[in-house]
This record gives C-alpha cells, sequence and structure tokens, in this order.
C-alpha cells in the first residue's frame, strides 16, 4: 500500500510549522509507521537542527530531486526514534531550484517508501509553497489565535481549496488564561472565522524552545503538554479517531469561577 | 474578578471580541478584492445565465464590487433590449 503525504503550511512565519512538522512526524513514528519529514524551506533549512540531525546531513532533497543522490542516501535516520527520517533542505541555494515535476516525481517515490510523509512548506504562498502541496494527499494548516496568523491562514486555506485539498487546522501556542481574561482568541473563535475542521489545539508550552534548544524531540517528554497535544493529533491522523481533542485549560482559581459564574469575565 | 467588574462598569470590551469581528470583516474585503480575470469570468458567466432569459446588450454592461462602511456588494448594470420567449 502506498503511503500519504501530509503538507504542514501555515502562510505566515514563525507560528510553529516547524515545531508541528517534526513533532507529529515523531509521534507517527513512535506510532510504528515509516515516517519521513522533508524540509521544503530551501535556502532557509531549520528542520535539521530543531531535530539535533544538522551534523549527518550528506544529501539534500534538492539532490533528490535533480537526480545527484537516491532517496536513501538523503534521508537521516533518527537514532532515537525508529522509523524515522529527515530530508533536509539544501541551505546554498537558491529558493527556486526545484522544479514542480521534479518533486511531483520524487513525491511519487517518497509514497512507495514510507507509510507518512510530511513536507515542511516554508512560509509564504510563492514557489517554495507550491512545491510543497504539489504531491500533498492531505494538509495541515497551523495558526496562532492572532489577527495575522489567521488571517495568513485563510488564505493558505483558499489556495489549499483550489488544488482539491481539504486542510485541517492546528491552533498552536494557546494560553488558557488569556483566553479565559478575553485577551486571546479562543480555538472556537479561529474556526469559526476560518470555518474548516480542526486536526488539533495545542497550549503555549516553554518546553518547545528548550527541546528546540538541545535538538531532542518534544513527544519524548511526557511532562510537555505541547508534545503531548501532538500526539494525540498524530494518533487521530493515523485513524484513531476516538482519541479526543483536548482544550487546553489552566488552572482555575476560586475567584475565577465566582466571577464566571456571575458573568464578570 | 477585580478586572471583570471594572470592564462592566468601564465598558471596556474584551479586545478578542474586536479581533475577531476585523478579522470577519477583513477576510471578506480579502475575498472581494478579485482580480481582473475573475471579475471578467465572473461577468461573461452572469452574461450567458441572462442570455437565456433575456437579450441584453452585451457591450454597455457593467460589474463593479461596491464598497460601503460595513457591505460590499457586487452591481451588476445591463439595459435589457428583449424579453426571450421561451419556447415550449
Amino acid at each position: 500500500m502506498e503511503g500519504k503525504i501530509i503538507v504542514v503550511t501555515s502562510g505566515k512565519g514563525g507560528v510553529g510549522k516547524t515545531t508541528a512538522t517534526s513533532s507529529i512526524g515523531a509521534a507517527l513514528a513512535l506510532e510504528g509507521k515509516r515516517v519521513a519529514i522533508v524540509d521544503m524551506d530551501i535556502g532557509l533549512r531549520n528542520l535539521d537542527v530543531v531535530m539535533g540531525l544538522e551534523n549527518r546531513i550528506v544529501f539534500n532533497i534538492v539532490d533528490v530531486v535533480q537526480g545527484r543522490c537516491k532517496i536513501d542516501q538523503a534521508a537521516i535516520r533518527d537514532r532515537r526514534i525508529d522509523n524515522l527520517f529527515l530530508i533536509p533542505a539544501s541551505q546554498s541555494d537558491n529558493k527556486d531550484v526545484l522544479t514542480t515535476s521534479g518533486v511531483e516525481r520524487v513525491c511519487n517515490d517518497l509514497r512507495k517508501k514510507f507509510d507518512y510523509v510530511l513536507m515542511d512548506s516554508p512560509a509564504g504562498i510563492e514557489k517554495g509553497f507550491q512545491n510543497s502541496i504539489v504531491g500533498a494527499n492531505e494538509a495541515l494548516v497551523v495558526c496562532t489565535p492572532d489577527v495575522s496568523a489567521v488571517r495568513d491562514a485563510d488564505r493558505v486555506i483558499g489556495l489549499l481549496y483550489a488544488r482539491s485539498l481539504e486542510p485541517r487546522l492546528i491552533v498552536n501556542r494557546i494560553e488558557p488564561s488569556r483566553v479565559e481574561r478575553g485577551e486571546m482568541l479562543s480555538h472556537e473563535d479561529v474556526m469559526e472565522v476560518l470555518s474548516i475542521e480542526l486536526a488539533g489545539l495545542v497550549p503555549m508550552d516553554e518546553k518547545v524552545l528548550i527541546s528546540s534548544n538541545t535538538g531532542t524531540p518534544l513527544v519524548l517528554q511526557n511532562e510537555s503538554k505541547a508534545g503531548q497535544a501532538f500526539r494525540r493529533i498524530a494518533k487521530r491522523l493515523n485513524g484513531e479517531t476516538d482519541v479526543p481533542i483536548e482544550i487546553p485549560t489552566h488552572k482555575t482559581s476560586m475567584w475565577n469561577k465566582i466571577s464566571k459564574t456571575f458573568g464578570l469575565k | 474578578m477585580l478586572q471583570g467588574l471594572l470592564k462592566r462598569f468601564t465598558g471596556q470590551k474584551n479586545s478578542k471580541e474586536e479581533a475577531k469581528k476585523r478579522l470577519q470583516f477583513s477576510l471578506i474585503y480579502d475575498k472581494l478584492e478579485v482580480n481582473d480575470t475573475t471579475l471578467t469570468d465572473l461577468q461573461n458567466d452572469i452574461v450567458d445565465v441572462i442570455s437565456k432569459y433575456f437579450e441584453i446588450d452585451r457591450d454597455s454592461l457593467e460589474l463593479k464590487v461596491k464598497r460601503d462602511d460595513d457591505v460590499s456588494a457586487l452591481v451588476f448594470n445591463t439595459p435589457i433590449l428583449h424579453v426571450k420567449r421561451k419556447q415550449a
């Protein structure tokens, strides 16, 4: 059976695409699937350093597409998680070096070798984005609860629909206390504005920065709320539809409960 | 709770409500910012449909996106020359 290619995209940069891609990829591998994560941000690669694999790069995705090496030569095996592979971006090439048809051809080969292939799209909606979605079977849109991220997500969702992809949404960096105070859009607000299906909700988590500092997988940290949220997203992607979407909460103080009862929040 | 009380008395709204409202409007406007080809395609489609029922002057019709403060409208203006008889 052929694998699935899932593109992770956002329009806006800095909303957590790379964290989401590496975490969901690692989590799918922990579910026992053979997973490749492809960094499509040519010229500005980051997945390798976030995943702690930067010292092991020999070939990259540009080499694969241009026929200079085989997929197996470019795919770096993660030694901590079985069946997890990274195909890094090239750091020296121009961002427009890949052709859409070349990427599409490689995507067809990748589907034969892996159960899941996650494409980490660059920010923006230009050629790099188009190359990331060309072979995709599914799409995940990451956004944070702020006006600029939501607006960009809407634009990207429109472009994905135009390619017959039905994207699902990940709302990242939710701060439950601020949502409760009415300072931050809730996931319901975001969903209402964007009107698409939800893939999962991820809380703001200090562990994300720490795990990228050391290049260790977030999903291996049981105490990381974001890591656990990504694990649940991966389970649902992998067909465990009975895993519920958990809404991030914070411990509510007595005063908050009382004032909420009286409609003061 | 004090914050809540204060907000209630000063009539201050939650900033997220404002964010949501602004987003909803801007997304609609973003989509109305259609390019020329889309507008031409739309115009041709509309003309085809109307032409089934009326004979219209193709040269003097116009299609515009009209914007007011809080509503947007598509305005299609065409003189009707004849009503076509439907053939049984």
